[in-house]
């Protein structure tokens, strides 16, 4: 047993730290949080360093790394947090596309997905009945003479602003799920933000947009959800480290805030109470760590991993965000100054709790995961 | 008032002002736990007899009944409600149309809150403004059940008692009652208790937040005046004020508590300045509209010697009373809670795999926790309202309703999230729900907890008043 990061994980982690201090200090974020967000010349300076094609193997032009690799990166995005298309394109739309796209598709989406500057996907599931089941997805996609149209909206998208393109869920005739590839500026397609205490979401809108057949992923062998849910049991864990990362930081701004903030005349840090958010910050995080890094584990390989990898987001959504709260507890007044930065860790927790399933979600989804396993 | 709007308050005094005998401390105790004392008693009553230490007979049918029941029903005699049709004619004509109340404090316009100004000096006028205090000062002289009145019949407007954010009504003024002499609260609390001014509290500094006798903020006799210096931080709120109600300190090189004192500063003094903070929510204190919160700088400003409240170097006792309202005794009121109802009525409209929100059992469970929550605000704001009213001696009572509001709302903020989802962190015009506030709460929830005391002061004051782990008990500071 080994649980040491690997060498050249170990040079990622490095690489990707010393980005996210140097480009996406917290100072810096803040300041984007205000002027609009995640610009695409931010995506650029992720996707130059090979990151946007990490999971996509090097005959398609990418870097061909595990699981793993990738989570090490999103483990120092989360630090950030880094917010942006980077885990929607480069994870979840990525790793979508490797799962049912035709050798075709492939070929001509992979190798600009590997180079991130030309091509941003963002997923866009669901909608206004707002959920991870199949049975939430409720958009049509009528076929006619080798077309589709697309007529409905997509709520609560991750990262649709400033996406090229949008992988887009939809029913077709037979029942089955479709996933499409929409080139963002297909006339009738349109994108707004949804302002509020949450990061990057947006509302996907098609008003009867029409896109060729050859935009099927798959060409709608397989049912788009079966796809989905293959793909999810991969990006989910990459996801929690991303809240790994984020847990992880404030905890470290919670435990030095409660070392150097002085009270009473001494420094908060000697009352037991505020030691107890801290202890609880702590435990929250290295439980959401070892679950999240044996999910990962388990899938590069080869294991049966799907009672690990809901485990791990039930635990990392809640971890990131009860941090967070302990987090505010402790630093009080200051916590809660823009300037100061902690709310994008508390918005950006607020915004995962739910995205790819809440809590409650998963651990329904673990416990059918158990009875199949006949654990239970 | 007679007996039946006596029976909240009775048995320890009684407003109907026939002296119900029930007042007797010991013998109520003993009615309610001695049964078969109680039967006898009734008995008694009942036959007509007087009995010794008995209650008084002028007063039957209330007493008998106190004797029986507790009672947690808010009653009120028909003159009560002959007073209450009268508050709702006039809030009817008086009213003005478009009075704002946004989700989101700090969206009050400058207009919308010159309406709520406005309505407050009308309201003085009746002496509604501030009902309790005495009419000498510019209160309105009346009891605390007219007050619940007229606080109950402004929220069926959305609007509260005062209509705008005033902390010198709650927490100054109080204050000034109990420290000020007569020449200062013949001074300060017309114009207060009048709506002709508003304040500001000025505690908290960069260094002393739950410390706040740690103030580093000078004031300097010279003369007449005190000089003052320093910066002021998380001082609400929106649209300005024209008074503060400042502690400082008055003796830089003193002991610790003995170097404090407060002041009425007057904000358009020279060398007053403020700028907004950038807060991720500016906070509902005790639900008054507060907008932004400031940082105030204090550079030499001169303030007339006659405003030191309370004695120099005196202000932490001072300071004890004022901590005692904010620690949870002027917080909340008994109306129900209406980010609840809001909540309701989402999950009656709202879908999930095709069934509305309240037909799924998991929604089901954390609306019962929201509303235990909310219940047991009211319930402990009723039990803190009785005991004052009954001047019952309070200790933890304070703190504990505070701490649980706190907690209650980051709860809730919880539940929300995960009744809704993402639909409750958004506040787009179309998708986002109840105009606002329920993502309002999202962030109110985190905001909740620091103002007046952190979470974790409270349950210090808790712990010492119960005497956890000393010999002596703490008191409560000195109260009105
Ligand atoms: C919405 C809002 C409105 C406010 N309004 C006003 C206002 O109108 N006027 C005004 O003057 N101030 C106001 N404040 C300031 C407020 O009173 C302070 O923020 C609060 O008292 C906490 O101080 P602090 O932020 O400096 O935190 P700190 O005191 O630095 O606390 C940091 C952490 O240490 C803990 N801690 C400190 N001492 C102890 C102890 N002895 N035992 C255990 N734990 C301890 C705290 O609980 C907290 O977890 C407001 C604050 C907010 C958020």
């Amino acid at each position: 047993m080994d649980l040491s990061l690997t060498e050249s994980q170990e040079m990622l982690k490095a690489s990707a730290r010393e980005l996210v201090e140097r480009e996406f200090s917290k100072d810096n974020l803040v300041k984007k949080d205000t002027n609009g967000g995640f610009q695409p010349s931010d995506w650029k300076k992720i996707a130059d360093l090979g990151w946007a094609g990490l999971l996509i193997p090097d005959e398609f032009g990418g870097e061909g790394g595990s699981l793993t690799d990738a989570a090490v990166i999103f483990h120092e995005l989360g630090r950030g947090p880094v917010p942006g298309p980077h885990f929607s394109s480069a994870v979840l739309g990525t790793l979508t596309v490797l799962e049912g796209a035709t050798p075709e598709q492939k070929m001509s989406l992979l190798p600009r997905l590997a180079v991130g500057a030309t091509v941003v996907l963002a997923p866009a599931i669901t909608e206004s009945d707002y959920g991870w089941s199949a049975s939430q997805i409720q958009m049509k996609a009528a076929k006619r003479n080798g077309s589709y149209t697309l007529n409905g909206a997509k709520l609560f998208v991750q990262d649709a602003i400033g996406a090229t393109h949008i992988l887009c869920a939809a029913r077709l005739g037979s029942g089955k799920i479709g996933l499409f590839i929409v080139d963002a500026k297909t006339p009738g397609v349109s994108l707004r933000p949804l302002p509020g205490f949450t990061t990057g979401v947006g509302e996907v809108r098609f008003d009867r947009v029409i896109i060729h057949e050859s935009n099927l992923l798959g060409e709608g062998r397989e049912d788009g959800w079966t796809i989905l849910e293959r793909t999810l049991q991969k990006a989910i864990p990459i996801l929690c480290a991303y809240q790994v990362g984020g847990s992880e930081k404030v905890f470290e701004m919670s435990l030095e805030y409660a070392n150097t903030r002085v009270q009473f005349g001494m420094v908060i840090g000697r009352f037991q109470r505020v030691q107890d958010h801290v202890i609880e910050q702590v435990n929250q995080l290295d439980a959401a760590r070892w679950a999240t890094y044996e999910a990962l584990w388990k899938l590069d390989t080869g294991q049966p991993a799907a009672a690990s990898v809901h485990m791990a987001k039930a635990l990392a959504s809640e971890a990131y965000y009860q941090v967070c709260n302990a987090a505010h507890e402790v630093h009080a007044g200051l916590g809660i100054m823009r300037e100061y930065g902690l709310y994008l860790h508390t918005k950006m927790s607020r915004t995962l709790y739910h995205y790819l399933g809440d809590p409650k979600f998963h651990k329904r989804r673990l416990t059918n995961a158990l009875e199949a396993q006949g654990v239970i | 008032m007679s007996k039946v709007g006596c029976r909240l308050t009775c048995p320890s005094f009684s407003p109907c002002g026939r002296r119900c005998r029930m007042r007797g401390e010991t013998l109520w105790i003993r009615c309610f736990i001695n049964a078969a004392y109680r039967a006898a008693l009734i008995l008694s009553l009942l036959s007509g007899a007087r009995i010794e230490d008995g209650p008084s007979l002028s007063c039957p049918f209330t007493t008998l009944e106190r004797l029986l029941f507790m009672d947690f029903e808010l009653k009120f005699t028909p003159e009560l409600e002959g007073f209450r049709k009268k508050v709702q004619d006039w809030l009817k004509a008086n009213i003005p149309d478009g009075m704002e109340n946004p989700a989101d404090p700090v969206d009050l316009t400058l207009e919308g809150y010159n309406k709520q100004r406005a309505l407050g000096r009308k309201m003085a006028e009746l002496g509604w403004l501030y009902p309790t205090y005495p009419k000498e000062y510019g209160g309105g002289g009346l009891s605390d059940d007219e007050a619940i009145i007229i606080e109950t019949e402004l929220d069926r407007y959305d609007q509260l008692l005062p209509p705008y954010y005033d902390s010198g009504g709650k927490l100054a003024a109080a204050t000034i009652m109990v420290w000020g002499t007569d020449e200062q609260k013949r001074a300060f609390l017309p114009p207060i208790l009048t709506g002709k001014v508003r304040s500001w509290q000025l505690l908290t500094e960069p260094d002393a937040g739950s410390d706040l006798a740690n103030v580093k903020t000078t004031a300097i006799r010279d003369g007449d005046h005190y000089v003052v210096n320093g910066q002021k931080i998380f001082v609400g709120s929106a649209h300005g004020a024209e008074w503060s109600w400042m502690i400082a300190n008055t003796s830089p090189n003193g002991k610790r508590h003995e170097n404090l004192s407060w002041f009425v500063l007057p904000m358009d003094l020279p060398g007053v300045t403020w700028t907004h903070m950038d807060l991720i929510f500016a906070g509902n204190e005790s639900g008054a509209l507060s907008g932004y919160k400031n940082t105030v700088y204090l550079e030499n400003v001169r303030i007339p010697a006659f405003n030191l409240v309370g004695g120099e170097n005196n202000g932490w006792k001072v300071a004890g009373t004022h901590l005692e309202l904010e620690h949870g005794l002027m917080q909340g009121s008994l109306n129900g809670d209406r980010t609840l109802q809001k909540v309701f009525k989402v999950c009656r409209d709202l879908k999930r795999e095709g069934r509305h929100l309240l037909e799924h059992d998991d929604v089901r469970e954390e609306l019962a926790d929201l509303y235990i929550d909310s219940e047991l605000t009211r319930l402990l704001h009723l039990r803190n309202y009785w005991m004052r009213s009954a001047k019952k001696p309070m200790t933890y009572e304070g703190p504990q309703a505070y701490l649980h509001m706190k907690r209650a709302a980051l709860r809730t903020s919880k539940s929300l999230h995960k009744i809704l989802g993402p639909y409750a962190l958004t506040l787009d015009k179309e998708r986002g729900l109840e105009d606002g506030h329920i993502e309002v709460q999202q962030r109110g929830g985190i905001v909740a907890q620091h103002p007046g005391g952190t979470v974790e002061i409270q349950k210090v004051i808790i712990a010492r008043r119960l005497g956890i782990g000393r010999a002596v008990k703490e008191q409560a500071g000195v109260l009105r």
